[in-house]
Parts: structure tokens; C-alpha cells; sequence
């Protein structure tokens, strides 16, 4: 089998497995004083601790959540909920589902809510965003690296944006985390995004960068862990997991990575004339290829390769059942007709040359026929 | 008043139990044996409940004094 739907979730490192294990002996509650209770914390700070130096940010300023879900979710309900003063919300047009919906569930609520466009390489359009910032506005969410074409965004300028304005800036970093240098302070992110499984973690853990400085409204309300912004039993085992999983990233990996998935469109763009590629050539987050293929269905394409061994996504995982077209190729101006012939093929620090030369052959020999 | 001159100061003010004692005890097992460790706790569960925990991990309290509104606890680490 070869995967490459690494975008979409990650193959746990036996270490990561390995580190979990240990929640196997330090089963207490991460809240409870006596000593399993002090070993399961320990656990947790250590992992804590590893996710705010991979930031250089301060362990306290790190919140574990569920997931990349729920700390988009915290991000933006926590900012929007919490102050009665602003109420308008700011995001891009091609943001996952999980910056979207909560966005969307807000607008609901009364908030008002902007979309800021993107151009054909999907990095969003900085004088719209500019134009749209008043001093009504709370926050602006835009993502670190997309997770259907890897376009990364220019996240300095919109934090400088963001600063001139007093707005607050969010940014989803969920594809990006351990893969790009991102330094919430040197950026001027006052809240991050991450998730451990897109990284050889566990599913089902992730964390947000909170600044200190200003008020976030928990959306989990009870015992007061994290803070007092997520309240729940701490998920020790994935902790372990995620802070092991963090460790365990190399900066020498992201460049062998894209090494492969440079290779990997060059030998398609040979074989599969007409083929494209979406989203900016260089500013890419390394393991993420998305190409529209010349005709045929990805559909019928992710079908046939699954039988032949290979695993990828048409655009994003989550969507992959769904009919509709992919929002963030929309946004980007290809067609439904294009969005519809897109293949996301996405590596890992596992993926390997012969891999990569094998799938460009059977998607060559597939997307021909 | 300080026997020894702690090198490393850490402020786990504001930080609850057991969260204050684990991050205690990660610092100072960071460190050489021998090595002193300023830290800085609230009053109340945590000036009493993170001593006991790093002198049951060997390392030892030098001492305590109150400082703002919590305290300064000053421990050295142990050998194992
Ligand atoms: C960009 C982005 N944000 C958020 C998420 C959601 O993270 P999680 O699956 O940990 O909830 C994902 C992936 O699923 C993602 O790709």
C-alpha cells in the first residue's frame, strides 16, 4: 500500500504508541495531588512543554484541546462570545470547515461576518483584508497552510494588519505545526491552532496558543483544567502521545519531504500532459500536492488507485463523500468542472522516492485511459 | 538570609495542584545534582502541598520565605 493522504490524518510513530503506553502506569487524574495524580500532570507538562518550545512561546500560554476542531472552535467562539464591544469577525474564504462552521454558527448568533478572497494561488488578497478591518472588529482567522492545495499565508503582514488595527489574529496552523518555523510572537498571532494527528500523533488531541492579555470565553465549561478554558479530564494518553509526536518532527524531514513532492509533480507533469498544479509554486507547506487532471473524475481516479494500493483524497478528506465542489478551489477560481477532476496527494517523512515514482506511473497510466 | 544563592528561578504563581509540583519537578530534574531551585508558589495548597512531593522525588527543601503574597521555596536537587 502507499499513502499518501497524509493531509488528511497521519500514520501514529511507534515512539508516539510507545509514549502513550506510559498512561498504562500514570493513570491518575492530571488534577489529583497524590502521586498518580502528580505523574499523570507531570506527563502532561512535559508534553506541554515540548508543544510551547516547537512555538517558543511559555508553557502556560499552551491549552490542550481535542483537536484542531475545538481549538478553531475556542479561538473564535472564545473571542467572539467574550466581548460584548466589537462582533465582527473576519476569515478567509478558503479555511478548513472547523474556522468556517463555528464562523457561520456565530453570524447566527448576531455577529457579523466578512470572507476575504484569495487569488488563483489561494494566499488571501491583503488590501481586501485591510479595507475590511474597522474598529468594530474582534478578530480575524486566517490559516497557516492550507489543507487542500498547502498554500501558505502571508501570516507576518496580517498580524501587522491585525496590530495596527487592535484586532485580535487567530491562525490555524493545524497542517503547518512542526513543518514551518511559525512563532506566534514574531508573527503577531495572538492565538494558535494545532493537532497532533497530522504530525504522527494521536488522533483526537490537539492544543491553541493562547496570549495572555485578553479574554477568551471557554467553550467547555466545568472543573477549570487548562485555565479554566477546557475544562475535562486531561486525555493523558494522548498528551503523552502529541508532546512525543512534536519531539520526534525534524526540520531535515519537511525538506526531504519537499524534495519528494517537488519530484513527485515534476514526473506527473511528464507523464499526464495538461495536468495542473494548484496553489503557489514555493510558498507550499511540504508534504501537500494538489493537480487537476486533464479530464475523467478524481473521483473515479481515487477509486481505481485505492485498488491498486494507493491512498489519496479528491481536495479535503472530510469532503471526499460529499458531491459539492471544494470551496477552497472555488475561491481560487477553478471551475466545479476542475474542482471536480482535483487529486490531493499528500506525504509524509515516511513517503519514499520509490513510492513517489510508482503512483506518478499509475496515476499516468489511469488518468489516460 | 539565603544559605545558598538559588541559580534558577521558577514562578508557578497562579499555577494549581498538581500542575505547580509537576512543573517543579520537571525543572529540577532538568538540573544538576546539587543544584538549587528557586521557586515561587501561592499560598495555601501550593506552599503546602509541592514540597512534600519534590522531597519525596530526594530532593531537598532549604528553606522558605514569604514573599509578595505567596512564597519563595528554595530546594535543592537530590542525587537519584
Ligand atoms: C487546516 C485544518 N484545520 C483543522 C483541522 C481539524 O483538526 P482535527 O482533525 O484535529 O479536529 C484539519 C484536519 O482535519 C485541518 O486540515
Amino acid at each position: 500500500m502507499i499513502y499518501l493522504d497524509n493531509a488528511a490524518t497521519t500514520r501514529p510513530d511507534p515512539a508516539v504508541l510507545e509514549a502513550m503506553a506510559q498512561a498504562r502506569e500514570d493513570y491518575g487524574n492530571a488534577s489529583s495531588v497524590h502521586r498518580l495524580g502528580v505523574a499523570a500532570a507531570k506527563a502532561v507538562e512535559m508534553a506541554r512543554a515540548a508543544v510551547a518550545e516547537a512555538l517558543q512561546v511559555r508553557p502556560d500560554e499552551v491549552v490542550f484541546t481535542s483537536g484542531g476542531t475545538e481549538a478553531n472552535n475556542l479561538a473564535l467562539k472564545g473571542v467572539l462570545l467574550a466581548g460584548a464591544r466589537r462582533g465582527h469577525l473576519v476569515i478567509s474564504a478558503v479555511e478548513h470547515p472547523s474556522v468556517l462552521e463555528p464562523a457561520r454558527a456565530l453570524q447566527r448568533l448576531g455577529c457579523r461576518l466578512s470572507l476575504v478572497g484569495t487569488d488563483s494561488d489561494g494566499v488571501i488578497d491583503l488590501s481586501a483584508l485591510a479595507k475590511l478591518l474597522t474598529e468594530r472588529t474582534s478578530l480575524v482567522s486566517v490559516m497557516h497552510a492550507n489543507n487542500e492545495t498547502g498554500a501558505l499565508q502571508p501570516l507576518a503582514e496580517i498580524g501587522r494588519l491585525c496590530r495596527r488595527r487592535g484586532v485580535l489574529f487567530h491562525t490555524d496552523a493545524s497542517q503547518s505545526f512542526t513543518k514551518e518555523a511559525l512563532e506566534p510572537r514574531r508573527v503577531g498571532a495572538d492565538l494558535v491552532t494545532m493537532s497532533a494527528h497530522k504530525i504522527h500523533g494521536p488522533k483526537g488531541v490537539g492544543a491553541l496558543y493562547v496570549r495572555p492579555g485578553f479574554r477568551l470565553e471557554p467553550i467547555l465549561h466545568g472543573g477549570g483544567q487548562e485555565g479554566g478554558l477546557r475544562s475535562g479530564t486531561h486525555n493523558t494518553a494522548a498528551i503523552l502521545g502529541f508532546g512525543a509526536a512534536v519531539g520526534l518532527s525534524r526540520a531535515r524531514d519537511a525538506a526531504r519531504v519537499r524534495r519528494l513532492r517537488d519530484r513527485l509533480e515534476a514526473r506527473l507533469r511528464e507523464l499526464v500532459p495538461g495536468l495542473r498544479r494548484n496553489g503557489p509554486r514555493a510558498r507550499r507547506v511540504c508534504g501537500i500536492l494538489s493537480v487537476t487532471i486533464p479530464r475523467g473524475r478524481a473521483g473515479d481516479l481515487l477509486q481505481a488507485l485505492s485498488r491498486e494500493g494507493v491512498c489519496a483524497s479528491a481536495g479535503a478528506a472530510c469532503s471526499a463523500a460529499v458531491a459539492h465542489p471544494s470551496h477552497v478551489l472555488l475561491a481560487m477560481g477553478l471551475s466545479a468542472d476542475e474542482a471536480g477532476r482535483t487529486l490531493r496527494l499528500s506525504l509524509s517523512r515516511w513517503t519514499t522516492a520509490a513510492e513517489v515514482e510508482s503512483v506518478a506511473r499509475i496515476i499516468a497510466r489511469l488518468a489516460q485511459r | 538570609m539565603s544559605p545558598q544563592k538559588a541559580a534558577e528561578t521558577l514562578d508557578l504563581s497562579g499555577v494549581p495542584c498538581p500542575q505547580n509540583a509537576a512543573r517543579a519537578l520537571l525543572r529540577i530534574e532538568g538540573m544538576a545534582p546539587g543544584s538549587v531551585l528557586a521557586v515561587i508558589l501561592d499560598d495555601g495548597e501550593p506552599i503546602r502541598n509541592v514540597p512534600p512531593v519534590l522531597e519525596a522525588e530526594g530532593h531537598k527543601e532549604l528553606f522558605r520565605a514569604r514573599e509578595n503574597k505567596g512564597w519563595r521555596l528554595v530546594m535543592r536537587r537530590g542525587d537519584r
